[in-house]
């Protein structure tokens, strides 16, 4: 009898995985758009920022590296050393709107995001059911993110500060052991804490050089002897204190915008940063699990008046295509200024989505399943109607509240719901003529178009007494070859009119 | 050896042309009323554009698609009405029986538009009813149309006036209604995908017609010369008789 395989160790985090991400070339990521060319990618480009008067390079591609151009230095030097740099200033709102691209894409990985000046951690306990191990979700996070940057640096540890301290370049996809998690920490120099001068140099002269040899005195002792911020800072990094910094969350409204210096003149040529934008909104109405009702689209020329058109929607589409397809057929309606420099796009309307039914015993509730499927090709049928026609080409019949039959069927944008109903007995004619129109009496004989005569006898309608003091008679009347009609006579001034055809 | 499986599935298709079969091989979309549906060999065709040619607007053609729009919009389709030709009444599509929410007209300003709106109404699923008052469409655009509808699958109707009747047309159905009198309306089946042309049927018009009153007394002298005077309301003069009634 063979005794039971033990179970594999399951992996010896005590809780929390925190996966700590860093973003080096973030100011020059931020910037690539303006870079048109892929050719300019290849060339040395530095990012540069303005300390006490002396401009300093932040940060530089690869190809800058190779010249010798480094992060600190300033800026003569660096042209010095390499003659065709190409620079550019640092924008800090550029450099915020690429973070929080950066935090949609991990949120779309795990609930908790929290950011950091120029990185990101993520907290990855809960997430390995959804992908099935931590290996294919570093992997899959790894793709996502090489979209929007060029270079990741990551670090894995049980919390967040120590994710941090023990970030490394390069990414990898496997989780470090604990043990390795441990003696990596241990050999951490104690100048990256986050201590004040006087600590370090006490620390120095008592030949405390790595956290390993902080981590071996007694906390008591620690305390007395550095005080309290010391012992707390052991604690957050060993995870025996919750990480209390405040998670991110999609903000409430959405609102992004693409800039090209060298100007967009055709229509043709605003698909592409359409379609990214659009790409962008999807993403974070996945984030927030919501449907968009309404889109604006700004386009801002360089001289001149910006234009913008508005983008509705029914409501249940989400995906970019098709409101791509839509933005693109209500374009087509626009005119645009001559060369467009920055397109934006904003929504602030937005509706829940609703998951579609599962009953008790798990079957699919098929008919509803249907009937939203059908009702959403309806919607969209109007949408795309819509966008191409505008608004108001498009009318729905509705009951009125009163009796008199120009009140009784009016038209209506469509999508209004109808509160009253009021019943209508007699007869009621298919078609009705908006305005009655006057028919004349030739020879005692009603005539419009042709002679008519009536078949059936009077139905009188009287509107509101206080609003409208008509009465009228309605009668059905054909002609020589059976169309029918629906006249009225007027009981003050007597005259007749059509009102309505039978078809 | 004949491979009857592939000759089978031949001949099950829509578009084979049998010879001499009376059977109908095509699906149909029920009209409603058992002596249209013997007409057309069981209602409307299915999977394509049928085409009303009317003698005159307004003489009765449209009461005839109500059962059909009834179902299309109780099986939660969209009915789009193309450019109609006037203001469709509420109350009198809500007594048919026809969720108003599901009705939607559409006004195009341009021929292109026309077109471009027919045909994706048809693809989307939704039953189209067209008028085209601005340029009676070419074959070209019918032809177009007709593919449309034989690839989603279901019936769509263009209304035209009998002047376009010598024009080919690629639609599988071309029905011609005209009223030979006020009594009945007349259909004339000119087209019908395997079938002969050439069938009439005789439709009286509705008899509801309404609360009457003594038509002797209108204010206008109105009796048509065929109503009989015995359909008018008997007149009351002595005591007994309005004791009686």
């Amino acid at each position: 009898m063979t005794l039971p395989t033990a179970a594999p160790a399951k992996s010896a985090y005590p809780e929390k995985i925190w996966l700590y991400l860093h973003f080096p070339l973030l100011p020059l990521d931020a910037l690539l758009d303006d870079l048109k060319d892929q050719q300019q990618h290849q060339n040395p480009v530095a990012v540069i920022c303005q300390e006490k008067n002396i401009l300093r390079v932040l940060c530089c591609n690869n190809s800058a590296k190779q010249s010798g151009v480094e992060p600190l230095l300033s800026l003569s030097t660096a042209l010095a050393l390499c003659p065709d740099l190409l620079t550019m200033r640092q924008q800090l709102e550029r450099e915020k709107n690429a973070m929080q691209q950066l935090a949609l894409i991990a949120y779309s990985f795990s609930p908790g995001v929290i950011i950091a000046e120029q990185g990101l951690w993520l907290e990855l306990s809960g997430c390995e059911k959804l992908f099935h191990n931590y290996t294919q979700l570093l992997q899959k996070l790894h793709q996502a993110l090489l979209l929007q940057s060029t270079n990741v640096d990551m670090g894995i540890a049980g919390s967040a500060d120590a994710a941090r301290l023990l970030c490394r370049s390069g990414f990898r996809c496997e989780l470090p052991s604990s043990a390795e998690l441990e003696q990596q920490l241990k050999l951490t120099p104690l100048s990256q804490l986050n201590t004040s001068r006087r600590q370090q140099q006490s620390f120095y002269q008592l030949g405390l050089t790595c956290l390993g040899d902080l981590l071996a005195l007694t906390r008591t002792d620690l305390a007395s002897r550095f005080g309290t911020g010391i012992v707390e800072q052991l604690q957050l990094l060993l995870g025996e204190k919750p990480c209390q910094m405040a998670r991110f969350e999609p903000p409430a409204t959405f609102h992004d915008l693409l800039q090209n210096p060298q100007g967009i003149f055709s229509k043709q040529g605003l698909l592409f940063p359409m379609k990214t934008l659009l790409q962008r909104l999807s993403l974070y109405l996945q984030a927030r699990q919501c449907y968009c009702r309404a889109l604006e689209w700004r386009f801002e020329p360089l001289l001149g008046e910006p234009s913008s058109m508005h983008v509705t929607l029914s409501g249940s589409q989400n995906s970019w295509s098709n409101l791509l397809d839509l933005s693109r057929l209500q374009l087509e309606r626009i005119d645009l200024p001559a060369s467009i420099e920055t397109i934006i796009l904003s929504s602030d309307n937005f509706v829940d989505g609703i998951p579609s039914g599962v009953d008790l015993f798990g079957t699919a509730l098929l008919g509803t399943a249907l009937a939203e499927e059908e009702s959403s090709e309806a919607a969209q049928l109007m949408d795309s109607l819509r966008a191409r026609l505008g608004p108001d080409a498009l009318w729905q019949p509705a009951l009125g509240r009163n009796y008199f039959p120009e009140e009784a069927g009016t038209v209506v944008v469509p999508g209004e719901r109808q509160q009253l109903r009021t019943a209508h007995r007699g007869l009621q004619p298919l078609w009705l003529l908006p305005k009655p129109i006057a028919i004349q009496i030739r020879h005692q004989q009603l005539f419009w178009r042709q002679p008519l005569h009536i078949l059936s006898g009077p139905q009188r309608l009287c509107d509101n007494w206080w609003q409208n003091n008509q009465q009228r008679d309605y009668y059905l009347a054909c002609d020589n070859q059976g169309s029918r009609y629906w006249l009225f006579k007027q009981s003050d001034t007597g005259r007749w009119f059509v009102h309505g055809l039978f078809s | 050896m004949p491979n009857t499986e592939i000759i089978t599935k031949l001949l099950a298709r829509h578009d084979t042309w049998r010879g001499q079969s009376q059977k109908p091989i095509q699906r149909s979309v029920s009209s409603g009323q058992d002596e249209i549906d013997r007409l057309l060999k069981g209602g409307w065709p299915a999977a394509s554009l049928t085409e009303l040619l009317v003698q005159r607007p307004g003489i009765g053609e449209l009461s005839l698609l109500l059962p059909t729009i009834k179902y299309y919009c109780q099986n939660n389709h969209l009915s789009v009405w193309l450019d109609p030709p006037y203001q469709p009444h509420a109350p009198a599509l809500a007594t048919a029986g026809i969720a108003l929410q599901k009705v939607l007209i559409v006004q195009s300003k341009t021929h292109r538009e026309w077109l471009w709106v027919a045909e994706q109404c048809i693809r989307n699923n939704a039953l189209l009813l067209a008028w085209s008052e601005r340029k009676a469409p070419s074959y070209t655009d019918l032809r177009k149309l007709q593919l449309a509808a034989a690839d989603s699958g279901h019936v769509a109707f263009l209304f035209a006036s009998s002047k376009q009747l010598p024009a080919s047309s690629p639609a599988a159905l071309r029905l011609e209604i005209d009223s030979v009198d006020e009594k009945n309306l007349r259909l004339c089946v000119r087209k019908l995908r395997s079938m002969a042309p050439g069938e009439q049927l005789l439709i009286p018009r509705g008899k509801n017609l309404g609360p009457q009153t003594s038509l002797a007394k209108l204010p206008v002298n109105n009796i048509h010369p065929q109503m009989p005077a015995s359909t008018d309301i008997p007149r009351i003069k002595t005591a007994e008789q309005r004791l009686n009634a």
